[in-house]
C-alpha cells in the first residue's frame, strides 16, 4: 500500500532569528537588510539526507510537495523521484499566505503525514487550514519552537519519519504554541496554546499474555485518565476544579460531559461547568466563593511546560492561594517519553523556588496510576 | 417459521485470533514429548532445553517422582475440595510447615499457583486509601493484582532507591497504608532487587514490602532459600512470596512471613478460599523438594557453575549478556527481527530458547533469552556456545 507524505518547506523560517529578530513573519525584509541567510532549505535537506542514509528504498513513497523552494528544489537535490508537485508560489519570495495555500491542496491528497520545515509560525499557518485531519511532523528550522510537534534535531525528525513509515509510531495529539502577539506588542515575551492537531507519538503498551504485549491507542489511555478524574470529582464534592488547557484535559472534559474550552481555562463544581474561558481576576474571585480548589493540568508543548505556557491565568497569586499540593499533573505515557523532564516557570522566584525545593512531581499516567517525573524551573 | 439471528454471538472468537496470527503474535504452542529434561523431545525433534524454569532439573528427580507417587498411593489423586472446607490434607499442612522452616520464617501458606497467590493476596493487603509502590518493571501477574485493589498506585524506576524514596515521601503525607512491592529476581533481564535497600526505606516510612521471588526461590540464597537468605534479611520482608513451579520443579504458589500474615491471608484470599487445593501427588513433590534441597546442595552448586560458566563463554565470544546476575542469561541481539531469526536457527542446530522482543524490551535490545539449568553438562553447554558462535557470526551478532 502508498503511504503519501506531504512535503512543505517554509523557505524564510527561521531567518529573523540569527539576526536578533523573534521571528520572521512580516519582518523578512529588516531581516535580509540585517544579513539573515536561508535556513529552512538547508535544515529540510539535511532531514531528506539523513532519511535516504537510514531507510531503505520505500518503492511505495510517494511525495507530494510544492515547487520551488517550497519543497520540489530539495527533494530533487536528494535524488527524490518518485513525488508529485501541487502547488506552485506565484511571487518571488513566498509568505504565510503561500504555506496556508499549499495546505488547502493537500487536503485533497489524502496524505498519511505531513513534513514541514520551519517553526511556531509555520506550524500555526498550516494548522489553521489543516487543523486535525492530517498528522504533522515538523523539521526544526524556526526562530521560535515550542509547538509539540517537532523533531528534536534533522536527525531525530528523520528517525521519527522512518519508524513511523514503519509503523512503529502512531498518531496523537500535540499543540501549536506560538508567542502571544498581544502581549509581545505590550513589551511581553509569552508563549501561547494555539490549537491541538495530531502528531506522531510512542505508542503505549500493555502487557496483554506472559511475552506479548498490545499497543493501545492514546484515546485509550485517556479514557482511564478521564476515569481517574471522575473519581476524582466524586471524592472531591465540595471542591472547585480548574480545567487547563490541552488535548488530554479536553478529552477528559468531554468524556465527562462538561463542555470545554479547548485553549481556555474553566472551572467545574460538582461536575458542572460554574464559569468559562476565565482569566486570572476572575479565578481568584472564584476562590473567595470557593475556597477550596484544586487545578488539573497537563504538559504542554514540546518542552514539558505545565505552568508559565499557555496557562498564564495560573498566576503566582493563583497558585499560591490553591496550594502547590493541589495541583494534579495528568500526562500520558506517551507525552512523559517526549517530555520527560517538567518544567515551570511562574514568573515569581519565590514560587519558582518552592517548585526547584520539590524537585519532582507525581504524574498521573493511569487510572490511579502515578509516577515521578522531575522538575525544573529554569525558564528558556 | 425462519428464526432471525440477533447476532453471531461466537464470530469474534474467530476473528481475533486471526488477527493475532496476521499479526504474527499468535502463540505457536511446542509440544514436549519427553518431559522438560536438558535434553527434551520439543515437536518432535530433540533439543538441548535453554527455555524452562525447571533450574535445579528438580521435576525429573527420582526422589520427587517418589514423593508424588507415595503421596498418591497414600491420600489418593485428589484432595476433594477447598482448603477452607474439607480440601485440607495432611500432607498440605507438612508442606507449610517444612517451607516455614527453610525459608526462616516464622509460617508459611501454599496457594494453588503464584498467579493465585498474588491475585489473591495484593487485593486484600491494600484498599481506598492505600498506595501501592511498584517497581516499573514488575511481572504481569502483580500488574493484575494491584489492579483489582482500589488503592492507588505508583510507579518506580526500575531497581532506583532514590525514585522509590521520593515516592514514599510524597506518599507518607497522603496515604494510610503503603505497599513496595517488586520482583526479586527480574524475568526479562535477571537482574535483583535491592531488597536490603527496599526494607531499610520501607522501615523509614512505616511501608510493607511484598516480593515476588518466583526466579529468586531454589536459585539465589544460601541453599537457595531465596532473596530473603541472599541479603540475610530472612523474616525481615514483609510478605516472601514465590513459587514451586520453577526450581522446585513442581508446581503452586506460596508465601512465607508472619503467622499473622498466613492467618490473615488464608482468610482473605479468594483465589485460595475458591479453588480446589493441590492433588496429594503435587504436595508429595513439594517436600521431597525441599527435603532435596536441604540435603543435596549440589544441584544449586551445578546451577551456578553452568551459569558462570555459560556467560563467561558468551562474553568471550563477544555477546552482551546485559547486567544479569542470575542464571537467566540474556543473549543481547539488538534487532527484533534477527533474534526472532537466531531462535529459529538455534531451533534447527538442537536448541531451544525463546527471543525476547519489542515491546517487552527496548527496540534496540532484542533478545535471546537462554535460562541455565543445573541438570546441563559442560559438553551441552559446550555445544550451545559453538551454535551460538557460529550462528552469532552468520547473523553479524559478534
Amino acid at each position: 500500500m502508498s503511504v503519501k507524505i506531504g512535503f512543505l518547506i517554509n523557505p524564510i523560517a527561521g531567518m529573523g532569528g540569527r539576526v536578533g529578530l523573534k521571528g520572521t513573519d512580516n519582518v523578512l525584509e529588516t531581516a535580509v537588510k540585517l544579513g539573515a541567510q536561508p535556513i529552512a532549505r538547508l535544515k529540510a535537506e539535511e532531514m531528506l539526507c539523513e532519511f535516504s542514509s537510514i531507510s531503505v528504498n520505500h518503492p511505495d513513497l510517494v511525495w507530494i510537495t510544492c515547487d520551488g523552494d517550497m519543497g520540489n528544489n530539495e527533494l530533487e537535490a536528494v535524488g527524490i523521484k518518485n513525488k508529485q508537485i501541487i502547488y506552485s508560489p506565484t511571487g518571488n519570495t513566498t509568505s504565510a499566505n503561500d504555506t496556508k495555500a499549499a495546505s488547502k491542496i493537500f487536503l485533497n491528497h489524502h496524505l498519511d503525514l505531513l513534513i514541514f520545515c520551519g517553526g511556531d509560525g509555520t506550524a500555526r499557518d498550516i494548522f489553521t487550514i489543516i487543523d486535525k485531519k492530517i498528522p504533522l511532523l515538523g523539521i526544526p528550522a524556526g526562530v521560535k519552537m515550542h509547538s509539540g510537534v517537532f523533531g528534536i534535531t534533522t536527525k531525530a525528525t528523520a528517525k521519527i519519519l522512518q519508524e513511523f513509515i514503519n509503523k512503529r509510531l502512531t498518531v496523537g495529539d500535540a499543540e501549536i504554541m506560538d508567542l502571544d502577539e498581544e502581549l509581545y506588542r505590550k513589551g511581553e515575551w509569552k508563549v501561547r496554546l494555539y490549537g491541538i492537531v495530531k502528531g506522531i507519538i510512542e505508542p503505549t503498551y500493555i502487557q496483554v499474555g506472559k511475552t506479548y504485549f498490545e499497543s493501545v491507542s492514546d484515546d485509550e489511555v485517556k479514557e482511564e485518565l478521564a476515569e481517574h478524574v471522575k473519581d476524582e470529582l466524586e471524592k472531591y464534592q465540595d471542591w472547585m476544579f480548574l480545567f487547563c488547557s490541552g488535548g488530554t484535559i479536553d478529552y477528559i472534559a468531554k468524556k465527562l460531559n462538561i463542555k470545554h474550552t479547548l485553549l481556555g481555562i474553566d472551572a467545574i463544581y460538582q461536575k458542572q461547568l460554574i464559569a468559562v474561558d476565565v482569566n486570572e481576576e476572575q479565578i481568584l474571585q472564584l476562590l473567595k466563593k470557593y475556597p477550596k480548589a484544586k487545578i488539573l493540568l497537563s504538559p504542554i508543548g514540546a518542552q514539558g511546560f505545565i505552568l508559565g505556557r499557555g496557562n498564564l491565568q495560573l498566576s503566582p497569586a493563583v497558585i499560591n492561594k490553591i496550594g502547590i499540593e493541589n495541583i494534579i499533573v495528568i500526562a500520558t505515557p506517551s507525552k512523559l517519553i517526549h517530555t520527560p523532564i517538567l518544567r515551570v516557570d511562574t514568573g515569581d522566584k519565590q514560587l519558582d523556588h518552592c517548585f526547584a525545593k520539590q524537585g519532582y512531581l507525581m504524574v498521573v499516567i493511569g487510572y490511579r496510576l502515578s509516577r515521578v517525573v522531575k522538575l525544573q524551573t529554569n525558564s528558556f | 417459521m425462519t428464526q432471525i439471528t440477533k447476532r453471531n454471538a461466537n464470530k469474534f472468537l474467530k476473528d481475533e485470533y486471526d488477527e493475532l496470527v496476521k499479526n504474527h503474535i499468535e502463540w505457536n504452542i511446542c509440544v514436549l514429548e519427553s518431559g522438560s529434561k536438558p535434553h527434551s523431545i520439543v515437536n518432535g525433534k530433540e533439543v538441548i532445553m535453554m527455555c524452562s524454569n525447571n533450574y535445579l532439573n528438580l521435576s525429573n528427580h527420582p526422589r520427587l517422582i517418589k514423593g508424588a507417587i507415595e503421596a498418591a498411593k497414600k491420600y489418593g489423586a485428589g484432595s476433594g475440595s477447598v482448603r477452607a472446607i474439607a480440601g485440607t490434607l495432611k500432607i498440605h499442612t507438612e508442606v507449610e510447615k517444612r517451607l516455614a522452616k527453610f525459608k526462616r520464617t516464622e509460617s508459611a501458606l501454599i496457594y494453588q499457583t503464584g498467579f493465585a497467590a498474588n491475585s489473591g493476596l495484593i487485593p486484600q493487603l491494600v484498599g481506598e486509601g492505600d498506595i501501592v509502590i511498584s517497581d516499573e518493571l514488575n511481572h504481569g501477574s502483580i500488574i493484575d493484582g494491584v489492579r483489582l485493589t482500589k488503592a492507588d498506585r505508583a510507579i518506580f524506576k526500575h531497581r532506583d532507591m532514590s525514585d522509590l524514596e521520593r515516592v514514599l515521601k510524597d506518599a507518607d503525607k497522603k496515604y494510610r497504608r503503603i505497599l513496595i512491592i517488586t520482583d526479586g529476581v527480574f524475568s526479562m533481564d535477571g537482574d535483583i532487587a535491592p531488597m536490603d535497600k527496599i526494607v531499610k526505606l520501607a522501615n523509614e516510612f512505616g511501608a510493607m514490602t511484598y516480593v515476588d521471588d518466583a526466579h529468586g526461590e531454589g536459585v539465589i540464597g544460601e541453599d537457595g532459600r531465596g532473596i530473603g537468605a541472599h541479603f540475610h534479611i530472612e523474616g525481615k520482608i514483609d510478605v516472601e512470596m514465590g513459587t514451586f513451579s520453577k526450581a522446585f520443579g513442581v508446581v503452586g504458589g506460596l508465601i512465607a512471613g508472619s503467622q499473622d500474615l498466613v492467618n490473615f491471608a488464608y482468610n482473605k484470599s479468594r483465589t485460595w478460599l475458591l479453588s480446589g487445593s493441590h492433588p496429594p501427588a503435587v504436595s508429595g513433590a513439594q517436600l521431597a523438594a525441599i527435603d532435596v534441597l536441604e540435603t543435596e546442595p549440589e544441584h544449586v552448586r551445578r546451577l551456578w557453575d553452568n551459569t558462570k560458566y555459560f556467560k563467561k563463554e558468551l562474553n568471550s565470544l563477544g555477546f552482551n549478556t546485559g547486567g544479569s546476575e542470575t542464571p537467566i542469561t540474556p543473549v543481547i541481539v539488538g534487532d527484533s527481527g534477527k533474534a526472532k531469526e537466531l531462535s529459529n536457527k538455534l531451533f534447527d542446530e538442537g536448541i531451544f530458547a525463546l527471543p525476547i522482543v519489542f515491546p517487552m524490551v527496548a527496540r534496540d535490545k532484542a533478545r535471546i533469552r537462554t535460562m541455565i539449568n543445573a541438570g546441563l553438562t559442560k559438553k551441552d553447554l559446550d555445544f550451545a556456545l559453538d551454535k551460538f558462535g557460529k550462528l552469532g557470526k552468520q547473523l553479524s551478532i559478534i
